[in-house]
């Protein structure tokens, strides 16, 4: 069989989602085309709904109902996959083609131990001997990272971390060391100092077991030190590809250049200022000796595990303070405790004005079956009680229209929406309260560099504008230098080190405080 | 999730259930002392004189306080002695044994045809989920969901009765006697009984079943290169059994209560109409004891479920 250079070459792909009514829609991929060389890490970015996915899932012959390729082909050394029996492609993928997924959490099923999660790829690939089976599985865990691999192997998936899930999905997709590995967002749904060690390992793996990658993701950092090459997407188009450093340094094309932009979230760039803080004014928000925890209690015996031991805090009126550290630190804890959605012991004093709250994953806040219209009217109906039906819609159309969303989004669903818009909404609802601190979790993480951009620019806009405080929960420390003039950094569920952001940034004195920032220039470069 | 924890979590469902079995026990006696009738009367009818019916109180031990009389009911009903009936005058644990092969001989074959049934069609079903043969069976399941027991009996009896004349009502033969025959007389009222728990069943399991195939480790399965059969049957199945597990114990302890309307409609020796009895000739201890025996196999059912639902669950433990 001849060599061939590239392990996997698509060729004029087009897809679309056909229906009775509308036979020839728009494509959703338009005439893709492209090859993955031998041996190399090849990324893959774009905006959310560019067709990253449907790229990824039409290689793996997984694409969702109603799918329709209707032109070109996908050749995997030199075999054309769109010609072959269904069944026959299942069969390449895990032993020639490997996938990993965005979301480590929900990616095993929870009713198996990891071993017998792992087991089933190898009995579906014909490895019959159970010791040989065993010993396979042991030592991948070990390559991936799993000191004691036997303890591991007898866990259920809800006792892992998510960067331990997500390494256990490698090590299964690693496991016969399949040619091409397809990784869609890996890492988008894990925090810094874990995308770098993800990174790392697939890096290593691929050296070790002459793996080719496509790498999947809307985070140009995360290629910018682990991909060899870059392909950018939009509307179902490759509208630019190159060497990384070429991509990243000096981009030729218009859209490429403006997702660069966007993606370094750069407040000068993007015309943000900010606002000016008066410290020697009484806070917004004091919180004294905030402690909460769960217990695994029965008959009251078993262990009361704190979270949070003692935290104290304020918020200063105009001040966006930031708060950092890794993941199962107690970040959401705290917040959640101190808007009451968890029990918890300790002060929480708010002067004024109401709490609001803008959480990371825009798509689980809404109510799938309500208009837009329906959750502003909710969330003003919790503040102001007593107002008439023509003062009520001039509030919400305000509110909407300062979240930079026209009358004309009133009636839509949440499934009608972006990520973007959907998160336009989410801070609507906090701003039709008119609160005076609001909590902002993780907004960015589930957005594409174009919609955080948007959002960012907006968050600093309601800061500056309206005066409201916030509280910004995030792993992106770059962010933070740019907008929080104060900065607190949490570790193992206490305050590790606070203050002016540009003092603990540059002269870090906690050694969490320090784990975060290597992990930060490792990522972004310094 | 320590041994030690996994032995406490069964421990304490234990105790769980015991209490439930008390209040139950106690709530059935006020409810029963409390009722207008007296047994006593109902037993020497109405042209006794006043003396003979204070005597039979005395005997029967209605005389005593109302507490010292539920805590030598319960004492005798936790040795397994529920006293005698004071209609059939023997004692009322060998009565409710002797009419529990009718009872549960119907609820057991109604159980086998639910799942049998339900599961099959449910996974068909969720195949092509709103193509036409998944909206034919929604459709009939909303029918036969609709219609009570009792008139589901009527018709079938009208149907294989009347019409195909190869059943006939009160044809029943005790399992020591005639098993096919046994088998044969209960089959009718067993559907009676399934068919409305089968679309309920099927109802759930089908949308359970959707919910899991879109579910991110179905996606993982399929990468790892896993056929569809193979996922349905080791991951899907599995995890909405998980959900199913508390649907289906509401199901079975739906069947007992169903059982008694049908065992009357078919004319069959079994609980329901050992049940009826005791209400109207007031057979205190009977009807105790057969609440008491209801109370006992529900809470009975919802335990088995639990441990069920933790055994096949490892998060549930936890809680």
């Amino acid at each position: 069989m001849a060599r061939h250079i590239h392990v996997l070459k698509v060729h004029h792909l087009t897809l679309s989602f056909p229906t009775r009514k509308n036979p020839n829609p728009k494509p959703v991929l338009d005439d893709v085309d492209f090859g993955i060389r031998d041996g190399e890490i090849l990324g893959l970015i774009g905006n959310s709904g560019s067709g990253k996915t449907m790229t990824s899932l039409a290689i793996a012959g997984l694409l969702p109902e109603g799918a329709a390729i209707t032109g070109g082909s996908i050749k995997f050394r030199g075999q054309d996959l769109l010609t072959m029996k269904p069944r026959d492609r299942r069969k390449m993928l895990g032993s020639d083609i490997g996938m990993i997924f965005q979301e480590p959490s929900t990616a095993l099923d929870p009713l198996m131990k990891i071993g017998k999660n792992l087991d089933e790829v190898l009995v579906a690939h014909g490895v019959t001997d159970p010791k040989e089976r065993r010993e396979k599985i042991l030592s991948t865990m070990s390559t991936v990272g799993f000191a004691d691999p036997e303890a591991i192997y007898e866990r259920y998936p809800h006792q892992l971390s998510g960067g331990q899930r997500q390494r256990v999905l490698i090590a299964g997709a690693a496991l016969l060391a399949p040619k091409l590995l397809i990784c869609d967002e890996p890492t988008s749904s894990l925090d810094t100092v874990t995308t770098v060690q993800i990174l790392d390992l697939l890096k290593s793996l691929c050296r070790k077991l002459q793996m080719t990658i496509l790498f999947i993701s809307h985070d140009l950092s995360a290629v910018r030190n682990f991909c060899d090459r870059v392909m950018v997407m939009r509307d179902g188009k490759i509208v630019d590809k190159d060497t990384t450093s070429d991509i990243l340094t000096n981009p030729k094309n218009a859209y490429t250049a403006e997702l660069l932009t966007n993606a370094k979230l750069d407040t000068r760039m993007l015309g943000i200022e900010r606002a000016h803080v008066d410290y020697s004014s009484s806070p917004v928000l004091t919180a004294r000796d905030i402690e909460a925890g769960y217990s695994d209690r029965v008959f009251g015996k078993g262990s009361k595990n704190n979270v949070l031991k003692g935290v104290d805090l304020e918020i200063y009126p105009h001040e966006i303070l930031g708060l950092i550290g890794s993941s199962g630190c107690g970040k959401t804890t705290l917040i959640r405790s101190l808007l009451g959605l968890l029990p918890h012991t300790g002060t929480a004093t708010v002067v004024g004005r109401r709490i609001g709250a803008v959480f990371q994953d825009p798509v689980s806040c809404l109510n799938p079956s309500h208009t837009v219209k329906w959750h502003l009217n909710e969330a003003l109906r919790v503040a102001e009680r007593k107002l008439t039906k023509p003062e009520r819609m001039s509030r919400i159309s305000a509110a909407l229209s300062e979240a930079g969303l026209d009358d004309s989004f009133l009636g839509r669903k949440p499934h009608q929406l972006s990520g973007g818009q959907r998160q336009r909404v989410a801070i609507a609802m906090c701003l039709i309260t008119n609160p005076g601190l609001i909590i902002a979790d993780e907004p960015f993480s589930s957005l594409d560099a174009s919609s955080s951009a948007e959002i960012l620019k907006l968050l600093t806009d309601i800061n500056r504008e309206r005066g409201t405080s916030f509280l910004l929960v995030t792993h992106n420390i770059h962010i933070i230098r740019q907008i929080a003039p104060r900065v607190v950094v949490m570790d193992n569920g206490k305050i590790c080190e606070s203050g002016l952001t540009s003092e603990v940034l540059s002269s870090p004195k906690a050694p969490a405080t320090v784990k975060l920032l290597e992990a930060e220039t490792k990522l972004h470069g310094a | 999730m320590t041994g030690k924890q996994t032995a406490l979590y069964f421990v304490r469902k234990a105790v769980e259930l015991l209490a439930t079995l008390l209040l139950v026990s106690l709530l059935t006696f006020l409810a029963f002392s409390v009722i207008p009738g007296d047994t006593a009367r109902t037993m020497l009818g109405a042209n006794a004189t006043t003396e003979q019916v204070e005597a039979l109180r005395v005997q029967l031990g209605l005389d005593r306080p109302l507490p010292i009389r539920y805590l030598s009911w319960l004492g005798g009903a936790f040795t397994g002695n529920l006293g005698n009936s004071t209609q059939f005058r023997t004692s009322v644990g060998g009565l409710i044994v002797s009419r529990l092969p009718v009872t549960l001989g119907m609820s057991i074959i109604a159980f086998i045809l639910i799942i049998l049934i339900s599961y099959p069609l449910a996974v068909l079903s969720s195949r092509r989920p709103g193509k036409l043969g998944d909206q034919i069976c929604s459709v009939l399941g909303h029918i036969l969901f609709a219609i009570p027991p009792f008139v589901l009996s009527l018709l079938l009896i009208y149907l294989f009765g009347s019409i195909f004349k190869n059943f006939s009502v009160g044809n029943y033969a005790a399992p020591n006697v005639d098993f096919g025959m046994y088998l044969q007389s209960l089959l009718l009222p067993a559907f009676a009984i399934a068919l409305p728990k089968i679309a309920m069943t099927f109802k759930f399991l089908r949308s359970s079943i959707i919910e899991q195939k879109a579910s991110d480790y179905v996606a993982t399965a399929k990468s790892h290169g896993l056929s569809d059969l193979k996922i349905l049957v080791r991951h899907i199945l599995p995890n909405s059994n998980v959900s199913s597990i508390t649907v289906i114990s509401l199901v079975l302890s739906d069947i007992l209560g169903g059982s008694l309307i049908v065992e009357q409609v078919f004319n069959l020796p079994g609980l329901g109409r050992l049940l009826l009895s005791a209400i109207s000739q007031r057979d205190f201890p009977l009807l105790s004891g057969i609440v008491f025996y209801l109370a006992l196999v529900t809470v009975l059912l919802y335990f088995a479920a639990d441990i069920f639902a933790s055994l096949s669950d490892p998060r549930i433990r936890i809680r």
